[in-house]
């Protein structure tokens, strides 16, 4: 049995105290802990650019390896994606540039008027538990502790360590991550009472589309929806719908201010009567506060905390959740976050959760845009 | 200047450097099934079984504070687990009789495992939640058996950093001396 002198004793439960000390100045937040990082950073930032220019083609053959076939199928895969998403894409711009117009109209921000920089992903996370990325910008473009990162897709995470020339993001999928978000049932997700009457024309060659919008309060917002629609109809037996809305007897300002809608009308040529669509606007798109939370690598995000007076019972799986904004929160808001994938109800009074899939695939990270941004409360966007 | 590179401390830091280099770049890309090798974990539990408990601890208490400083998890953390780690490496070390290559290998497997686990563990009880879950299983197992592997090139490693001497590795251990 080995014996152990006092002075083997003290010098192990020093360094254990140390260590023990150090998270304690950590989890307070300790500016000390802030300042070793970046002297550690400053010594280690060219050593590990050195070894990254060397191991960088040895990293390329075992991707090359391992995920050539992967690569392949992925890549047909997107090619077909790219294709179905181009003819959407143009119609999507028209609609993102009329909502920005209406957004502006009513002087609420919106992601278009917030600098931006685009960063690549230069580095991974070490850890087995932490998900986090390294990015080739920093507090030299302005970055700052706490900015939304992210990408075509939607949010990416936020920064959460910078220096001169990088930084680190710590990605939505981490536990320590978390941010007010909105829960939004999508227009066609809305269930409608439909009566239905079908007739024939003769003379009609095409279908056109226009869209009229209806605002019912001063902060009520309207979602992007559905592209514009053109179909070739056979002019020998055309069957032909028109949808028409009925707001009679609806107490427009009874509604939520966060209420979101668009009415859209698909009117033929000529179509002597078509069938009529009512919607229920207890059913238009209901908007849900709560907290988005990681849940590190291998579980779905959740959204928690759903705001107890809401109408959560209409929220919906598929239902799309956005970043809430405010004065407190580090993003703006309307950064795309994810998709409601199930709805996992709770006892007692802790509510709902909603377990979510992120838009953005944060395991295949390339190059992301952090956005300059930082809340009313500690600086000017 | 030979007798300052001789101490070590600064022959840790030596190796340190270069080893947490390679940990953030290299193995944080190469992953096996998804899972990032640890080599700072393996040098510490190495610098155990090549230089002794008390070794061992400090070694694991640089290499972790190292690693800490460049990942976001609480600083501090991982000094203590590695610290830990590599006191109880020269612990194990201390109570064979013999150490041939094979003992150092299946040891500084089952400690990296054992560590592996004591880390979310430790987080979770500190405050930090999310990293104990069920991908831990398939973390523990790959970074047992890759650290286990790798350790034919780590302990040497260890023991060159730890300036560790033929006559000194060859004897029992120090502490039966005490």
């Amino acid at each position: 049995m080995p014996v152990y002198s006092v002075s083997r004793r003290r010098a192990i439960a020093l360094l254990a105290l140390s260590s023990i000390l150090l998270i304690t100045l950590d989890l307070q937040g300790n500016s000390v802990v802030h300042g070793l990082r970046n002297i550690f950073s400053t010594i280690f930032e060219p050593v590990q650019s050195s070894t990254r220019v060397i191991t960088r083609p040895l990293e390329n053959a075992w991707r090359g390896i391992t995920h050539y076939g992967e690569l392949e199928t992925e890549n047909e895969r997107l090619q077909d994606q790219l294709d179905q998403q181009e003819g959407a894409f143009i119609a999507a711009l028209a609609t993102v540039r009329d909502a920005q117009e209406l957004l502006a109209l009513n002087g609420i921000d919106n992601l278009a008027d917030i600098s931006s920089v685009t960063a690549q992903v230069v580095g991974a996370t070490p850890s087995n538990y932490s998900q986090t990325i390294e990015i080739n910008q920093g507090s030299d473009r302005g970055l700052r502790v706490g900015m939304p990162v992210v990408n075509a897709a939607g949010l990416v995470g936020r920064i959460t360590w910078v220096d001169n020339n990088r930084s680190l993001v710590l990605l939505s999928n981490d536990s320590l991550y978390a941010i007010p978000v909105q829960v939004v049932n999508q227009p066609d997700m809305v269930p409608a009472t439909t009566t239905t009457t079908t007739t024939t024309t003769t003379t009609s060659t095409t279908t056109t589309t226009s869209t009229s919008t209806t605002t019912t309060s001063p902060t009520t917002t309207l979602a992007p929806v559905a592209p514009l629609v053109t179909a070739v109809v056979d002019p020998n037996a055309l069957t032909t719908t028109s949808t028409t809305i009925d707001f009679s007897g609806v107490d427009f300002g009874a509604l939520a201010p966060t209420t979101t809608g668009v009415i859209v009308t698909i009117a033929p040529g000529t179509t002597a009567a078509g069938p009529t669509t009512t919607i229920n606007l207890d059913d238009l798109p209901v908007a849900e506060t709560g907290i988005f939370r990681g849940r590190g690598i291998d579980n779905a995000p959740v959204v928690e905390f759903i705001d107890q007076n809401s109408r959560f019972g209409e929220v919906q799986v598929g239902a799309l959740v956005i970043t809430s904004g405010g004065s407190q929160s580090l993003a703006p808001r309307g950064i795309v976050v994810g998709r409601v994938i199930k709805i996992v109800e709770r006892t007692g009074t802790s509510g709902a959760v909603l377990e979510v899939r992120l838009t953005a695939k944060l395991t295949a990270l390339n190059f992301v845009r952090v956005l300059l941004y930082q809340p009313v409360a500690t600086g000017t966007p | 200047m030979i007798d300052f590179v001789n101490r070590p401390l600064v022959r840790l830091l030596l190796v340190g450097l270069p080893a947490l280099a390679l940990q953030t770049t290299f193995f944080a890309e190469v992953k096996i099934f998804g899972v990032v090798l640890q080599i700072m974990l393996a040098l510490s539990i190495a610098a155990g079984l090549a230089g002794g408990s008390e070794n061992g601890a400090l070694a694991g208490f640089v290499f972790g504070l190292m690693f800490d400083l460049v990942v976001t998890s609480p600083l501090g953390l991982s000094a203590l687990v590695f610290g830990a780690a590599g006191w109880g490496a020269g612990y194990l070390h201390s109570r064979a009789i013999e150490n041939p290559k094979w003992l150092n290998a299946v040891a500084l497997g089952l400690v990296s495992g054992l560590a592996t686990f004591v880390m979310p563990v430790v987080a979770n009880w500190i405050g930090v939640e999310g990293w104990l879950s069920s991908r831990l299983t398939k973390v523990i197992i790959v970074v047992a058996i890759s650290n286990a592997l790798f350790s034919f090139i780590a302990v040497p490693i260890a023991r060159w950093s730890l300036a560790v001497r033929r006559n000194q590795r060859l004897a029992p251990p120090a502490e039966v001396f005490l």
